[in-house]
């Protein structure tokens, strides 16, 4: 049962910690209760997560959509950055243009590596990949040249024209969740993006355009996390600089693998990761225990799910 | 080398097929025995087992020794240069520079008495011809006691057929056993000593002497079904694609041994004709998609009503929400008919729709199409199956190394089929 | 500014000898028919396990040779997940760099309250990973890939599986001499380059060597001039920054990256990567 799975492998991750954290002389009790305090614990500890869970969901559902109709798509960290730059400069004309302005712009950054694989069969795995490095220099001319800041002080930029109510990302990203099973589950588009994932060959048959399908993926794909760069630019950061992407577009992996790829799940997984990456942080706060093991915690994650599909292919 | 009783199944609990019926088979040293039948007659997978490749379900193979096999698909890794090729053959570790293996796989082919030139080439530049050879040479490399070769002069020309036939009566007088399986009657009378044809994964006859007809008869064996007068209009001419011409109202069928170009036929028809219905080939792999219900599988083309197309067509299903891959081969073909069929299209493809089918599928998938040229629509069957073919068309066409025969009547057809399909004629 | 370039020429050769090390056993293991996203986490524990060792038995040798052992420990994993249960070698690799990411830093963070890392290391006084990253490895891997049986069925095994059997064993064979290249690249860098272990201090040389592999058209001598011209541009920066033109730094730093995609497209003639490269 997918649900159960996903539930061991969260576990999984979880008891890992702890025992990583009894390896090096840390009371697992105490090392459990501050990543649970520390991230839904308090009103305050909850609201983070909450905020933390917002890009994970939209960069998850960014990686449900592509894997599900079988493209690798592990360029959400770029469109991310895409998108937020996209957001920042269409600020000035109010906050929902900026958002489409993001969405269309992650769409454009995923789309290059698709018509890199149609025109030239260049593997989206590494374009996309090689995407992101480039998005992040992008960013780093951008926040230290053209687009910094008018006091010249640090390489960031100015505050965007427009901003989003603070909670307004996570109305948008559960809605974007509900859009995006309907989208795959409710729509003929989605049954033919689905059919292409499943078996290419037989969506063919079927009369799918399995070309012009996985194009059409790669852009949804893109225009989820440019979204999500766009709600974090205008929700939380308001400017942008050096790290802003951070590892959201990475982590919409593990977001998506725990969800077992389906939209609906990733509002529960963003917030499992959400509330991770939160916790992790009041662990280096307080415990002085590095807030990567929320990393380490996808890592596990990951590993775990991997290890089950293998279990159950091989039945 | 000995085989006796063996038996081999294949597929799943719901959907099997025997492959190898009870056979039992003798190879003496020196001999040159051919093995030919249709697609799907069993050599390929009986000969595997010879060689140890498979393992038989139940007989047993005696007095084994080496086998060298030379496979109808290559094994060879099309980047590495032919010398490159042959040093996989060896065990052993070695160091070796690229001088050293052209050498000695130049003495390895020379030893072989095959002609290929040019050991530094890679195997991608050489011709289809040249490749069949480097696969030969690495099964005799081996100095097998039994030689197995797999359809070797489907891409051969004449000239490099003869040498292999040279090659082949070189090694038999040195005592090798050789096994030559093909559906070529010709060169197979020209080569073998003893002929052994199979059908329906047993053996069908045992002869040291025959006609292409006797054999040619012995493969595709029933007497052909009688039909009466047929008093069909034909309707209007909706498609014509080479010397192929489709009209309303009437089902046309494609016949051959299977490989000849039906799959890159079928693939050509489905690119050109986005509108018409096509029924894949390959039930398994291009048929439904496992993964999703019945009723999605339905909807990719549109069809709605997927309970109502369920008690239609007796679909054996616990409900359109099943997954497709629960369901049995005969009744995937049926969710696939429906798919493509209920929106009545004017043109419709089927390849093979009844392959591995029982009998009531194989009569449903039938009754439907003869519905469909009832109310309008032309259908081209291509199939393997000739029952099926003799039922169903108004003409026929024999494909035979991808070219197409002339439109025949099925009066026509009957007494020139055999040899058709052989390429005797 | 030639000539802050010349100067620094020497400097950008040292400093590319990691990312070259990377670039040679990534090479090796491509050609057996996998891609390993991992090797970024693979030098990055081998960082760390190379100065656990180094500081714990203060020798220089025995910090190479932890390297080694932490790189080798993750090519287990990365091999058990990808060879053994077949998972999906991108989401696998994925995952092997947020694994390494997070221990890492985990493991660095504890033990800096155990005042390890805030010791010297222990330094080489002469450079024997230089010679043997920019000439004997080149010469010992073409010689091996091309010239022994075992590197020809290495080879094989990432064109056509089928011809040979067991694809596992060279799989992992490979995986073995990226590990060793990898665990050199990940110790130098700590011990040699940097003067210890900080977080994250490969800095995506890894998916930098998966993209020079690439570029190098799988192949020992492009592997060699792609992290060159890297090497160079990076040096490049420097040159640069020291004439207080910090603007193009970023997109001289994207340079490479875009050279790469316009590889991948077949620019610069066909790009043909091993055949069951992935499967």
């Amino acid at each position: 049962m997918p649900a159960l799975r996903g539930v061991l492998a969260a576990l999984a991750a979880i008891l890992l910690l702890a025992l990583s954290g009894a390896a090096f002389g840390h009371s697992p009790r105490e090392l459990l209760s501050i990543l649970f305090s520390g991230s839904v614990g308090s009103a305050f500890a909850f609201q983070n997560t909450l905020l933390k869970s917002v890009p994970l969901l939209l960069t998850g559902l960014s990686v449900v959509l592509a894997f599900r109709a079988g493209v690798w798509n592990i360029g959400g960290e770029g469109q991310f950055i895409v998108g937020a730059l996209a957001a920042l400069l269409a600020s000035r004309y109010g906050a929902v243009a900026a958002l489409l302005a993001a969405m269309l712009a992650g769409a454009a950054w995923s789309s290059l590596a698709s018509l890199m694989r149609l025109w030239r069969n260049a593997p989206e795995v590494l374009t996309t990949i090689l995407l992101n490095f480039i998005a992040i220099h992008l960013l780093g001319w951008c926040v230290n040249g053209p687009l910094r800041e008018q006091a010249a002080m640090y390489p960031q930029t100015d505050l965007a024209a427009a901003s989003l109510p603070r909670y307004a990302g996570v109305v948008i990203a559960v809605v974007a969740g509900v859009v995006a099973w309907w989208l795959l589950y409710r729509t003929k588009e989605g049954l033919r993006l689905r059919a292409t994932g499943f078996n290419s060959s037989a969506a063919e048959w079927a009369g799918v355009n399995v070309r012009a399908q996985l194009a059409r993926a790669m852009a949804i794909s893109g225009a989820a996390a440019g979204l999500a760069g766009g709600i974090e630019l205008l929700g939380v950061t308001h400017r942008l600089f050096e790290r802003f992407a951070s590892g959201y577009g990475y982590s919409g992996i593990a977001v998506a693998l725990l969800a077992q790829l389906h939209p609906l799940a990733t509002l529960a997984s963003s917030f499992f990761f959400g509330a991770l990456v939160t916790g992790a942080g009041e662990l280096q706060r307080t415990a002085n225990i590095s807030s990567a093991v929320a990393v380490f915690g996808q890592a596990v994650v990951i590993l775990v799910l991997l290890g089950f599909e293998h279990a159950r292919r091989a039945r | 080398m000995r085989l006796t009783r063996i038996t081999k199944t294949f597929g799943t609990h719901s959907n099997s097929t025997r492959a190898v019926d009870d056979v039992s088979l003798d190879l003496e040293r020196g001999e040159i025995l051919a093995l030919v039948g249709e697609n799907g007659a069993g050599k390929t997978t009986l000969m595997r087992i010879a060689a140890g490749e498979l393992a038989a379900d139940s007989g047993a193979v005696e007095d084994r020794g080496a086998v060298g096999f030379v496979h109808q698909h290559f094994l060879l890794v099309p980047e590495l240069t032919i010398a490159e090729n042959l040093a996989l053959i060896d065990p052993r570790f070695r160091f070796a520079t690229r001088r050293t293996l052209e050498r000695e796989a130049a003495a390895v082919i020379a030893s072989s008495g095959i002609e290929l030139r040019d050991v530094s080439r890679r195997v991608a530049e050489l011709s289809v011809g040249e490749k069949s050879k480097l696969e030969l040479i690495k099964a005799i490399a081996r100095r097998p006691s039994t030689l197995i070769l797999d359809e070797p002069t489907s891409v051969l020309t004449p000239h490099e057929s003869d040498e292999l036939f040279r090659v082949m009566r070189t090694l038999a007088a040195g005592g090798t056993s050789i096994v030559f399986i093909s559906h070529k009657l010709p060169e197979v009378l020209a080569v073998a000593q003893r002929v052994v044809v199979m059908r329906g994964g047993r053996i069908a006859l045992e002869t040291r002497s025959a006609t292409a007809q006797d054999l040619a008869l012995a493969m595709t064996q029933s007497p052909l079904p009688a039909h009466g007068e047929r008093v069909r209009v034909r309707g209007a001419l909706i498609l014509e694609h080479a010397n192929l011409q489709l009209h309303a109202h009437e089902t046309v069928a494609i016949i051959g041994v299977a490989g000849n170009g039906q799959s890159e036929l079928a693939r050509t028809l489905r690119d050109r004709l986005p509108h018409a219905a096509h029924i894949p080939e390959d039930r398994t792999r291009d048929g439904v998609i496992a993964q999703m219900t019945i009723a999605e599988n339905l909807a990719l083309r549109d069809v709605k009503n997927a309970d109502e197309i369920i008690q239609r067509y007796s679909i054996r299903a616990h409900g359109p929400r099943r997954p497709a891959g629960d369901l049995s081969g005969g009744n995937q073909q049926k969710v696939v008919l429906a798919r493509e069929l209920d929106a009545h299209p004017p043109v419709i493809v089927a390849a093979e729709p009844t392959r591995g089918l029982d009998l009531d599928a194989t009569a449903f998938v039938h009754a439907r199409l003869r519905d469909a040229t009832a109310s309008g629509a032309a259908v081209l069957l291509i199939t393997s199956d000739l029952d099926e073919a003799f039922a169903l068309a108004d003409a026929m066409h024999v494909i035979y190394r991808g070219k197409l025969s002339e439109r025949m009547t099925p009066e026509e057809a009957s007494s020139r089929l055999a040899n058709l399909m052989a390429g005797v004629e | 500014m030639l000539d802050a370039l010349v100067d620094v020429i020497p400097l950008a050769i040292v400093a590319a000898t990691p990312l070259l090390l990377a670039v040679q056993g990534e090479l090796v293991v491509q050609r057996s028919g996998i891609i390993n996203l991992g090797i970024e986490g693979m030098m990055l524990v081998a960082a760390m396990t190379a100065v656990l060792a180094a500081q714990t038995t203060k020798s220089v040798l025995l910090g190479f040779a932890g390297g080694i052992g932490g790189a080798l420990l993750i090519a287990l994993l990365f091999g058990v997940f990808v060879i053994a249960l077949k998972t999906d070698q991108i989401v696998t690799g994925t995952a092997i760099n947020f694994l390494a990411i997070g221990a890492t830093s985990f493991v660095y963070r504890e033990l800096q309250q155990g005042a390890i890392f805030v010791q010297a290391v222990p330094r080489p006084r002469v450079d024997y990973v230089l010679p043997l990253a920019w000439i004997a490895f080149p010469i010992i891997l073409a010689l091996f890939l091309w010239n022994t049986s075992l590197g020809l069925r290495l080879r094989a095994s990432g064109e056509n599986p089928e011809a040979v059997a067991p694809v596992a064993r060279y799989r992992a064979i490979a995986l073995m001499i990226e590990a060793l290249l990898a665990g050199i690249g990940g110790a130098y860098l700590a011990l040699v380059l940097s003067s210890g272990f900080a977080e994250n201090m490969t800095a995506g040389r890894g998916f930098i060597a998966l993209a020079i592999v690439i570029f190098g058209r799988w192949k020992l001598k492009g592997a060699l001039l792609g992290t060159a011209i890297f090497g160079l541009a990076a040096a490049l920066q420097y040159a640069l920054q020291a004439s207080a033109r910090g603007v193009p730094y970023h997109l001289l730093l994207a340079f490479p990256y875009l050279v790469t995609l316009l590889i991948l497209c077949g620019v610069a003639g066909k790009v043909r990567a091993p055949e069951s490269l992935g499967r």
